[in-house]
C-alpha cells in the first residue's frame, strides 16, 4: 500500500514527463507538479528527519506551511537548503536530496538520539549547554567537544561553500492597489479595482491563480472554479492596468503601505535566458491593499501524530484534486469540523479508500453526512485517534472522546491506513495584517484569530477576513477591490456557487491527551508535553513559550502550530485562548533567499568614482589605490620597483626637477551669490572678503564644537563667484554643512552652492622646472612671476582647451594647479608631459605626494582627524580676531586649551628603521615593557630629501618638546626605537622655494 | 575646439547585448548636450527665473515642482526648490547669463560635470525601476518632467524626454560605473548601445 497517481483526476499536464532526482534516484513527474506532489505520486512518504529527535518525517502539507518536508536543492556545485517540498515546481532535471541523516533517510544513525528523548525537552539548550559543574570534567573543554557534536546532530539543511552564480535582482514598483492572493476573494478584487481604473498589482505566491479554487471541487457560475480562477487570471493578466504576479510572495508589510514581495522568476529552466535574475525583490508602494491571503489549516494534536502518512485534511484533497495524486490507498480522516468531509469524499472519487472517518463532535451537518454517504463511510461520531503505528503509517488506534471534558474512554480500536487526514480547523492567513500594526481578533466561533482592524490602508477579503463560504470570499473580494478603488460596494449580481452547505465552525478541540509524544511543532520536534513543562517552569507568555521551547521558530514560523501551541498553554493555565495571546507576526512571512535581500546591487553599492584622467595613469603602469570611492595612482611603477623605491624616485623628482599629479578628486564647489564673500568669511575662520579677484586663499573651517572640520584653498573668480576646494575625503561632509547653515541657519543670506568636483580636472604641476613646463605649452597668459604670483590665478589656454591655472604649493616646491574642463582633462595632462618632457616631469602618486606633504609639515586627514583644533595643528594664526566664525563661540573652551592637549610636532627615527602611522610615541619602556603613551604618530614616510624616515605626530605639549628624546612603541609591529621630536616644518620651513 | 573626452571609456560597446529573444527592450546612448547649465533662483524668485531660462532657450517653462520643458535645441527640467538643470548648445551659458540677473538667481557652468545617458525603448520604466525608487509611470512621472533622485552614491537628475525615453544626468566621475550598472540592469531585457 502507498501514495499513488490518480487515474485521471488534477491539474497536471500528463502529457509530458518531467524526469527529477531525490537522493540520486530518478523519478518522473509532470508539469504542474511540485516535488511533493511527484514524491506522493512515486510512492515516496518518507522524506526528511526531524530536527531534534530524527523521526522520519513526510509530506505534512501542501502549501507554504510545510513543516517537514524540508530538503536540499542541488544545482552544480551549489546547495540551496531548508526548501520545503510543496513550495518547489517540478521541473526537468531537478536535484534535491534530503537532510539532516546519516548515513541514509531510511537507516538514521541520529535516530538514536530518542533515546536521549527526556534529556532533549524544552530549554534543554539554557539547560545542558553550562558544562558539568563537578567531577572529573568540570572546567575542562570536554563540554565544548559535546556542544559540537549536539550540533551536528541537530539541524537543517547544509549550505554550500561554492560561490552562488545566480542572478539577483531588486524592483521598485507602484500601484494604486495592492492585491495579495489571487484566490476567489483577490481576483475579484484586482477586477473590481481594475474596473475602476485603478493601477493595480495582483501578487500571488503560487504558479497558478485560483487559492482554494484550485481543490475546492466547487463551481463558480457555469464551470469548475479552477477554470473560473483561471479565466479571471488570464483577464487581468490581459487588462492594461494590471500586473499580474505569479510565484510572488509578498513578505513583509512596512510602514508606509511599502510591502515586500519575493518573486521567483528563474527558479525554472524554462527561465534561463541572459540577465534573467533567479529571484527578483520587489518594493511595492501601494495606495491601498486588499489582503486576501485566505487561511491555513491547522492540525489536531495527538500521540504519534508526526508519522509519514499523517498529513492535513486540506492537503490530501488538494493532492487529490490539484495534483491528480492519492495520498494513500487506504486513508482515514480525523477532525474537529465539516470541512475534512469534503476532503473525504473527494479522496474516495480521486480513486482512493476511505477507511473511517473520525470526528470529535458528538453530531455533525447534513451536509457533512451527505460528503461521507459520497466517501462511502459512516462517520464515528464522539470519536478521536490516540495513537500511530509505523515508519510509515501503518495503523491508528481510534479511542472514545469526549468534545467537552476532553477525555479519552474506552479501549483503543486498531484501523490499518496507510494515511491519515487531519484537520483541526482553518485559520485565517492574518501575518502581513499583523505586521502592519494591531492585535489579532480572536474569534469564538471560528476558534481562530481574525486580522486587527488596520492600523495602515488595507482592506480584508476572503477566509483572511473571516468569510466562511466562497460566496463570501466573492463579495467581500469585490467589495475590498471597489473600497480600496474609493468605491461603494456594488449590488450587481455574483456568480452563483455550487458547494455544500458546511457548518464552518470547528469543536474547540486541538489537542487529544493520551499517552505518548504528540507533536505540536514538527519543524523543531515541540510536543505537547514541552509546551506544559514551559508552563511549569514559568515560561507562560506566549513570547516566553516561544523562545523557551522554539515553538514557532524556523523556516515555517509555526504556521501549523501557533494554535495548538497557544490552545495548550491556555489548557495549562485554565484561560481562555485570547487571554494567553499570540505573538507579534513578523517579516518575513516565508523564507527569502539571501541573495535576494542582497540583491545584484552592481558593485556592492561601492561604484568606482574615476578622474578623467584615469585611462591614462592605467595605462602608464600606476598602481591604483582607493580612497573613499574614489581610484587615485598610489604610484607609477617602474619595473622591478618597490612601492618605496618608486615613491622616493616620484618624490626626488618633483624636488629635483619637475613633478605631476592628478588632483582632480579634490572636493569643489561653487559658491555664488552676492553674499558669497559674507557667507565664506562665516564659514572659514580667516577672512574672505578681502580676497582680490584672480587670487586664492588657504582657508580653515571648524565644526560648531571648536574643532578644525576641513582646509583647502578658495579661489576668488568673481566679485560673486567663488570656487572652494576641499580635501578630498571632506567634499561631501563640507557640502553639507555648507547646505545646512545656508537652509537652516542663515536663509536670508542669498548664496548658492553647488558640487562642481566633476566640472574640473586638475593636474599639479610642481618642482623648480614647474614655470618651464607651463610656459612651454600655455597660451594666452603669462605665466611668470609678476602675471602669476604666489596665490593668483590665470585664464589661458593649453594645447586649445580653456584653462585656469592657481600658482599653490602643498608640495613646498614652486607649483601650480592646472585647472580645466573635465572632458579635456586627458588632453590637457598629455600636453603638460609632452611640455615637461626635457625637464623629465614624473606623474607621482599618493605615496610620494604624501612623503612631500609630511617634508613641508603639511596636515590632512590624518592630523585634521575630528579631535584636533587649530591650535593643536598650530594654525591659530588663521583664527580671525576681527569676526565671528563657526565655532568661534566654543573654540576657547577650556579642555580646549590646555597645556597638555595633543599637538603637532615633527618626529625623526634615529635608528634609521621605519615609523609607523599610528605607533606609539612613549617616554620610556622596551618592546615588552609598554611606557605611558605621550602621543601618536599621524603619518610617517622616508624622506628624500632629508635621507631619513621622518613622520607627524601630536604629542602631549607638542613644540615644547621640540629638540627632546622618546621612543616610538608599535607592540604590534614589533617596533620600539629611539625618535627625537623637532618641528614638524621639516622642509624649507621659510618656504623660499615655494614663493621663488 | 577641443572635443570632450566621454567618460565612458571601454565600457561603452555598441552593438546589442544581453537577452535579445524579444529584440533589445531598450536602447542605450550617451548624449551628454554642449552645454548643461544649473540656474538657481532665490526665494520667491524661481518664476522670475523659470521665464529667463525660457526666454533665453525659446522653451515653456513653467516654475511648478518636477516641472520641465523639451524643444529641439534645449532642455530644462526642475532638480530641486528653485533650481533647473538647461541643457543647449554651446552659446547656452552666453545666452543665460544675458537673461538670469543677478538678483534672480546665479548660474553654474556643468556642461563637463555631468554626463547625459539616455535610456529609450519599450522597456525603459522597466529597467529604470530596478535602479531607481521612484515612479516611472508616465501617469505620475509625464514627458518634459524632472525627477532628483539617487542609485545609492550616484545622484541622478532624470528627465522623460519622450513616452518611452528618458535622460539621466549623472556625475562625469561616477558615470562610467553607473552605465555598466544600467547596462547589467538592462540585460534581462536586452539591450542595444547605440552611438
Amino acid at each position: 500500500m502507498s501514495p499513488r497517481r490518480a487515474a485521471s483526476t488534477g491539474l497536471v499536464d500528463r502529457s509530458q514527463a518531467l524526469r527529477f532526482t531525490f537522493d540520486g534516484r530518478t523519478y518522473s513527474g509532470h508539469p504542474g507538479d511540485t516535488l511533493a506532489s511527484a514524491l506522493l505520486a512515486n510512492g515516496i512518504t518518507l522524506v526528511g528527519r526531524s530536527f531534534k529527535y530524527h523521526r522520519p518525517r513526510g509530506i505534512f502539507t501542501a502549501g507554504v506551511d510545510e513543516p517537514n518536508a524540508l530538503v536540499t536543492v542541488l544545482s552544480g556545485d551549489g546547495r540551496e537548503p531548508n526548501i520545503p517540498a510543496t513550495q518547489i515546481e517540478l521541473y526537468e532535471g531537478l536535484e534535491v536530496e534530503s537532510q539532516n541523516r546519516f548515513p541514509s533517510l531510511e537507516y538514521d544513525l541520529g535516530a538514536l538520539g530518542q533515546l536521549a528523548g527526556p534529556l532533549l525537552s524544552a530549554g534543554f539548550y539554557y539547560k545542558t549547554f553550562m558544562g558539568p559543574v563537578f567531577g572529573p570534567l568540570k572546567g575542562t573543554r570536554f563540554w565544548m567537544i559535546c556542544e559540537h557534536a549536539i550540533r551536528r546532530a541537530a539541524g537543517l539543511g547544509r549550505a554550500g561553500y561554492e560561490k552562488d552564480p545566480a542572478r539577483y535582482e531588486e524592483m521598485n514598483a507602484f500601484c494604486d492597489v495592492l492585491v495579495v492572493g489571487a484566490g476567489p476573494a483577490g481576483l475579484m478584487a484586482a477586477e473590481a479595482a481594475a474596473k475602476a481604473g485603478r493601477r493595480v498589482i495582483l501578487a500571488e505566491q503560487e504558479p497558478k491563480a485560483g487559492g482554494s479554487a484550485l481543490w475546492s471541487g466547487e463551481m463558480i457560475g457555469t464551470r469548475p472554479a479552477h477554470q473560473w480562477a483561471q479565466a479571471m487570471a488570464e483577464k487581468l493578466a490581459a487588462t492594461e492596468n494590471v500586473r499580474f504576479l505569479p510565484r510572488t510572495t509578498v513578505w513583509g508589510y512596512y510602514d508606509g503601505n511599502t510591502l515586500a514581495a519575493l518573486e521567483r522568476v528563474a527558479d525554472r529552466p524554462s527561465g534561463t535566458a541572459k540577465g534573467l535574475p533567479r529571484l527578483r525583490l520587489w518594493n511595492i508602494r501601494a495606495g491601498k491593499v486588499v489582503l486576501a491571503t485566505g487561511s491555513l489549516e491547522r492540525p489536531v494534536v495527538f500521540p504519534g501524530n508526526d508519522r509519514p502518512g499523517v498529513m492535513l485534511a486540506g492537503a490530501a484533497e488538494r493532492y487529490a484534486r490539484q495534483y491528480g495524486v492519492l495520498p494513500g490507498e487506504r486513508i482515514a480522516v480525523f477532525t474537529n469540523n465539516d470541512g475534512a468531509y469534503r476532503a473525504a469524499a473527494a479522496l474516495r472519487k480521486a480513486g482512493a479508500g476511505v477507511v473511517a472517518i473520525v470526528d470529535v463532535r458528538p453530531e455533525i451537518s447534513d451536509a457533512a453526512r451527505a460528503l461521507a454517504q459520497e466517501a462511502g463511510v459512516e462517520p464515528l461520531l464522539g470519536h478521536a485517534v490516540t495513537g500511530t503505528a509505523g515508519k510509515r503509517l501503518t495503523r491508528i488506534t481510534i479511542q472514545r472522546f469526549d468534545a467537552a471534558t476532553g477525555r479519552v474512554s474506552g479501549d483503543g480500536r486498531p484501523v490499518d491506513v496507510d494515511c491519515l487526514a487531519v484537520s483541526g480547523g482553518w485559520s485565517p492567513t492574518i501575518h502581513l495584517a499583523s505586521q502592519a500594526g494591531g492585535k489579532p481578533v480572536w474569534d469564538e466561533a471560528l476558534h481562530a484569530f481574525l486580522p486587527p482592524s488596520p492600523m495602515q490602508p488595507w482592506v480584508g477579503a476572503g477566509a483572511f477576513a473571516g468569510a466562511k463560504t466562497t460566496v463570501e470570499a466573492l463579495s467581500t473580494g469585490r467589495d475590498a477591490g471597489l473600497a480600496a478603488a474609493g468605491k461603494k460596494p456594488s449590488r450587481a449580481r455574483l456568480p452563483a456557487v455550487t458547494a455544500p452547505a458546511l457548518d464552518p465552525a470547528p469543536a474547540p478541540v486541538l489537542e487529544i491527551k493520551a499517552a505518548g509524544k504528540a507533536f505540536v511543532d514538527l519543524q523543531n520536534d515541540v510536543t505537547a508535553e514541552d509546551v506544559r513543562l514551559a508552563h511549569r517552569e514559568g515560561f507562560i507568555s506566549v513570547e516566553h513559550l516561544k523562545r523557551y521551547t522554539t515553538l514557532g521558530m524556523a523556516t515555517d514560523q509555526g504556521k501549523t502550530s501557533n494554535l495548538p501551541g497557544l490552545a495548550i498553554m491556555a489548557d495549562a493555565r485554565g484561560l481562555p485562548i485570547p487571554e494567553v495571546g499570540t505573538t507579534r507576526f513578523r517579516p518575513p512571512f516565508s523564507p527569502v533567499s539571501i541573495g535576494a535581500l542582497a540583491a545584484d546591487r552592481h558593485r556592492h553599492f561601492k561604484p568606482d568614482r574615476l578622474t578623467p584622467m584615469h585611462d591614462w595613469h592605467v595605462g602608464h603602469g600606476a598602481r591604483m589605490m582607493e580612497a573613499g570611492l574614489w581610484h587615485r595612482p598610489m604610484i607609477y611603477g617602474q619595473p622591478g620597483e618597490t612601492v618605496e623605491q618608486a615613491y622616493i624616485r616620484e618624490a626626488a623628482a618633483v624636488r629635483r626637477s619637475v613633478g605631476i599629479c592628478d588632483v582632480s578628486t579634490l572636493g569643489k564647489i561653487a559658491v555664488k551669490g552676492p553674499d558669497a564673500a559674507e557667507f565664506l568669511d562665516r564659514v572659514y575662520t580667516n577672512t574672505f572678503s578681502t580676497l582680490p579677484i584672480g587670487k586664492a586663499r588657504y582657508g580653515l573651517m571648524l565644526r560648531e564644537d571648536g574643532i578644525v572640520l576641513d582646509d583647502g584653498t578658495t579661489w576668488r573668480l568673481g566679485a560673486h563667484d567663488f570656487l572652494m576646494t576641499t580635501t578630498t575625503a571632506n567634499a561631501g561632509k563640507v557640502m553639507q554643512h555648507l547646505e545646512y547653515f545656508l537652509d537652516a541657519v542663515w536663509p536670508h543670506l542669498k548664496v548658492h552652492v553647488t558640487s562642481v568636483t566633476d566640472q574640473w580636472a586638475g593636474a599639479a604641476v610642481a618642482g623648480p622646472d614647474a614655470r618651464r613646463v607651463l610656459e612651454a605649452c600655455v597660451t594666452g597668459t603669462g605665466v611668470d612671476n609678476v602675471a602669476l604670483p604666489f596665490m593668483g590665478i590665470v585664464h589661458g589656454r593649453i594645447a586649445g582647451a580653456p584653462v585656469m591655472i592657481c600658482r599653490l604649493s602643498f608640495s613646498g616646491e614652486l607649483a601650480y594647479e592646472v585647472y580645466c574642463g573635465a572632458g579635456h582633462g586627458a588632453h590637457v595632462w598629455e600636453a603638460l608631459m609632452d611640455a615637461g618632457e626635457p625637464f623629465a616631469i614624473t606623474p607621482y602618486g599618493m605615496e610620494a605626494l604624501g612623503a612631500l606633504r609630511i617634508e613641508k609639515g603639511h596636515v590632512t586627514g590624518a592630523e585634521i582627524d575630528g579631535r584636533t583644533t587649530a591650535r593643536d595643528l598650530y594654525l591659530d594664526g588663521m583664527l580671525s580676531k576681527k569676526k565671528p566664525f563657526i565655532g568661534s563661540a566654543l573654540m576657547d573652551r577650556e579642555s580646549l586649551i590646555d597645556k597638555n592637549r595633543l599637538r603637532l610636532v615633527g618626529i625623526v627615527s634615529l635608528d634609521g628603521q621605519p615609523l609607523g602611522g599610528g605607533a606609539h610615541v612613549v617616554e620610556k619602556g622596551s618592546l615588552d615593557e609598554l611606557g605611558a603613551s605621550i602621543g601618536h604618530i599621524t603619518a610617517a614616510c622616508y624622506s628624500p630629501a632629508l635621507e631619513r624616515h621622518i613622520g607627524l605626530a601630536l604629542v602631549k605639549g607638542g613644540k615644547s618638546r621640540h629638540g627632546t628624546r622618546a621612543f616610538v612603541s608599535d607592540p604590534l609591529r614589533k617596533r620600539f626605537g629611539p625618535v627625537e621630536i623637532v618641528s614638524h616644518h621639516f622642509y624649507d620651513p621659510e618656504g623660499r622655494r615655494m614663493h621663488g | 575646439m577641443v572635443e570632450r573626452i566621454s567618460p565612458l571609456g571601454a565600457a561603452f560597446r555598441p552593438g546589442r547585448h544581453g537577452n535579445l529573444t524579444a529584440g533589445p527592450g531598450v536602447q542605450l546612448a550617451e548624449v551628454t548636450p554642449p552645454a548643461i547649465v544649473e540656474a538657481a533662483a532665490w526665494p520667491g524668485q524661481k518664476e522670475a527665473l523659470a521665464r529667463a531660462v525660457a526666454g533665453a532657450t525659446g522653451l515653456a517653462l513653467s516654475a511648478l515642482p518636477n516641472a520641465g520643458a523639451v524643444g529641439e535645441q534645449a532642455t530644462a527640467f526642475s532638480i530641486g526648490p528653485h533650481r533647473f538643470l538647461v541643457t543647449g548648445g554651446d552659446d547656452l551659458t552666453a545666452r543665460l547669463t544675458e537673461a538670469v540677473p543677478l538678483e534672480t538667481g546665479t548660474l553654474t557652468d556643468l556642461s563637463h560635470g555631468r554626463i547625459a545617458l539616455r535610456v529609450a525603448g519599450p522597456r525603459a520604466e522597466w529597467v529604470l525601476s530596478k535602479l531607481f525608487a521612484i515612479d516611472f509611470a508616465a501617469a505620475a512621472f509625464p514627458v518634459a518632467e524632472g525627477r532628483a533622485t539617487a542609485h545609492h552614491d550616484v545622484l541622478a537628475q532624470i528627465q522623460r524626454t519622450g513616452p518611452d525615453r528618458f535622460d539621466l544626468f549623472v556625475f562625469r566621475s561616477l558615470a562610467r560605473a553607473f552605465w555598466e550598472s544600467l547596462c547589467a540592469a538592462s540585460e534581462e531585457a536586452g539591450y542595444e548601445v547605440v552611438r
